[in-house]
């Protein structure tokens, strides 16, 4: 019975991770938001508004729960908690270090992009419940762009996936660094198994995956639907978009969830393209650097920075991109990210053959 | 009862129980979203039965993409047609439904056949395969079996598939492009 508790326990930590994550999440974007913008961002509460996110939540926890009177209640009411439980259940086959996942599934990526896409059907919910045109408007906007979306970013984790032959998160990492059993080539061309590091990463293995990681990224961006393709919470427009309606905690759930999503794809990313827990450092000689930077803590190390890179920089084009209009956002997706997409899927097969035979 | 058989039953009531709620349900919003339920909790079955890749296509096909088809055509359709469809005949057995009665009364005559040829203990064939040690294991990779199995066995359906697809795919993209005007 034991190990039912330890996976209470473990829901319980990566819960405690997100939330943490989130305020931390919130307070740098809006000090990254000061800096693109030439302003200082919070600066009253604690010292340089280290304390802004806390007493902001404080403020969401204390509110009164307010169901607008035409709204249906049970729907309402749900769409929270289904929003956020979608990009929880993300979590729990993300490898953090060597032999340290919540849950080794053979078909670990796999799972992931089908469980995201329950997000889209608790959107919908949301701004079917609010009974709002708002959010109706904003939630069929979200769900529209999510459903396309999902198209170039699934070929694009296909492509790396048909050079690591595997859906196991697990294996796709350990196939990027020194512990790997197979060959691994620099560019197809130079053995670097023992060397590790940077240069065994898939992107660096294959270097189409180049692209096709950058395919990944903008379609993740417009999955969080964060800005350059936030059109269905454009404020201008749409209020908030299919969260109008919705305050104190029920408001903060849509928020960790939107927060919970933007490190889950980031660390998609970092795992498919990026190495995942590998570390960056290759041995050189007898500088063994990639032996030294290997291990359990280490692996959560590489992970969290290189993901909280990754966030970084989607909040940094959060804030230095405009919005696209609804027609670019899908002719984007149709016209250059889906045929980029099936040939990148098209190079990998010829890779797979060809060069790494 | 350990957990697991608990977590069968709770994933088999939740099934029924939300399928049963919304046949009867006249809020067809709400009946969509339970909808959402019963295709989850039948993958969740999925999972019992090794079947880990059919539960996953399953949220990604089913609840990823054909519920959200039909919460868009719900969304979309016009109101007094709902209205209509929502204050139609409320009796459960009503006579415009007989083709439905003829479908679940076979469905039910199938199933009832069924688990009475089964009998009370495992057929013939599991527990054949269970003495030549042909089954699978729960830490199995089945994506590998799949993988080859489509590509070779099943090759002429995935291929007729894969063309009918194409012919839908290309079908859409005719009806939505606008006519040059003539």
């Amino acid at each position: 019975m034991v190990f039912y508790i330890t996976y209470i326990v473990v829901g319980i930590a990566l819960f405690g991770f997100i939330a943490g994550f989130t305020l931390f999440a919130v307070y740098s974007e809006r000090k990254i938001a000061g800096f693109v913008q030439d302003r200082l961002g919070p600066m009253e509460t604690g010292k340089h508004g280290t304390l802004q996110t806390l007493a902001d939540i404080l403020k969401l926890i204390q509110k009164e729960f307010i169901t607008p009177a035409a709204a249906d209640k049970i729907l309402f009411v749900a769409a929270p908690v289904i929003i956020f439980v979608a990009v929880f259940l993300g979590f729990a086959v993300m490898p953090w270090a060597p032999g340290l996942a919540p849950s080794a599934l053979n078909l670990g990526l796999f799972y992931v992009i089908a469980i995201i896409s329950v997000d889209a059907i608790g959107l919908l919910m949301a701004g079917w419940g609010s009974n709002n045109k708002f959010s109706l408007l904003g939630s069929m906007r979200a769900v529209a762009q999510i459903v396309s979306y999902e198209i170039p970013s699934g070929l694009a984790l296909i492509s790396a996936v048909m050079i690591t032959q595997t859906l196991h998160m697990q294996e796709i990492v350990i196939n990027q660094g020194i512990a790997s059993q197979n060959t691994l080539l620099f560019l197809g061309l130079w053995d670097v198994s023992n060397i590790g590091g940077l240069l065994a990463w898939n992107v660096f293995q294959a270097p189409h995956l180049w692209v096709a990681y950058l395919i990944f990224f903008i379609a993740s961006l417009a999955e969080c639907n964060r800005a350059p393709f936030d059109i269905p919470e454009a404020e201008s427009e749409l209020v908030g978009g299919f969260h109008t309606e919705y305050g104190g905690l029920r408001f903060a759930f849509v928020f960790l969830a939107e927060y919970a999503m933007m490190f889950l794809v980031a660390m998609i990313g970092v795992v498919v393209f990026l190495g995942g827990w590998n570390t960056p450092l290759p041995n050189m000689g007898s500088v063994r650097l990639a032996d030294w930077t290997t291990g359990w803590i280490w692996g959560i190390f590489w992970t969290l920075s290189k993901t909280l890179l990754i966030v970084g920089v989607q909040m940094w084009i959060r804030w230095t991109l405009p919005r696209l209009r609804a027609d670019q956002l899908m002719a984007l997706c149709w016209k250059v990210l889906t045929p980029l997409a099936f040939l990148c899927m098209a190079i990998s097969g010829v890779w797979r053959v060809w060069v790494m035979g | 009862m350990n957990i697991t058989a608990l977590v069968f039953y709770v994933f088999a009531t939740l099934a029924i129980g939300s399928a049963l709620l919304l046949v009867s349900m006249r809020n067809i919003a709400r009946s969509l979203f339970l909808f959402f339920i019963v295709l989850f909790s039948v993958a969740g079955l999925y999972v019992f039965a090794l079947a880990d890749f059919v539960a996953i296509t399953q949220i990604l096909v089913y609840v990823g993409g054909v519920l959200i088809l039909m919460l868009f055509a719900f969304m979309l359709s016009n109101k007094e047609l709902l209205n209509d469809l929502q204050i139609g005949t409320s009796h459960f057995f009503a006579l415009p439904a007989w083709q439905s009665l003829v479908i679940a009364v076979s469905f039910l005559a199938i199933l009832v056949y069924t688990s009475l040829q089964l009998g009370a203990d495992e057929p013939g064939w599991i527990a054949a395969s269970r003495e030549a040690g042909t089954v699978l294991t729960p830490t199995d990779q089945t994506i590998q079996h799949i993988g080859v199995q489509i590509m070779t066995r099943y090759l002429l359906p995935f291929e007729i598939v894969s063309v009918l697809l194409m012919m839908a795919l290309i079908g859409a993209a005719h009806l939505t492009r606008k006519e040059a005007t003539s």
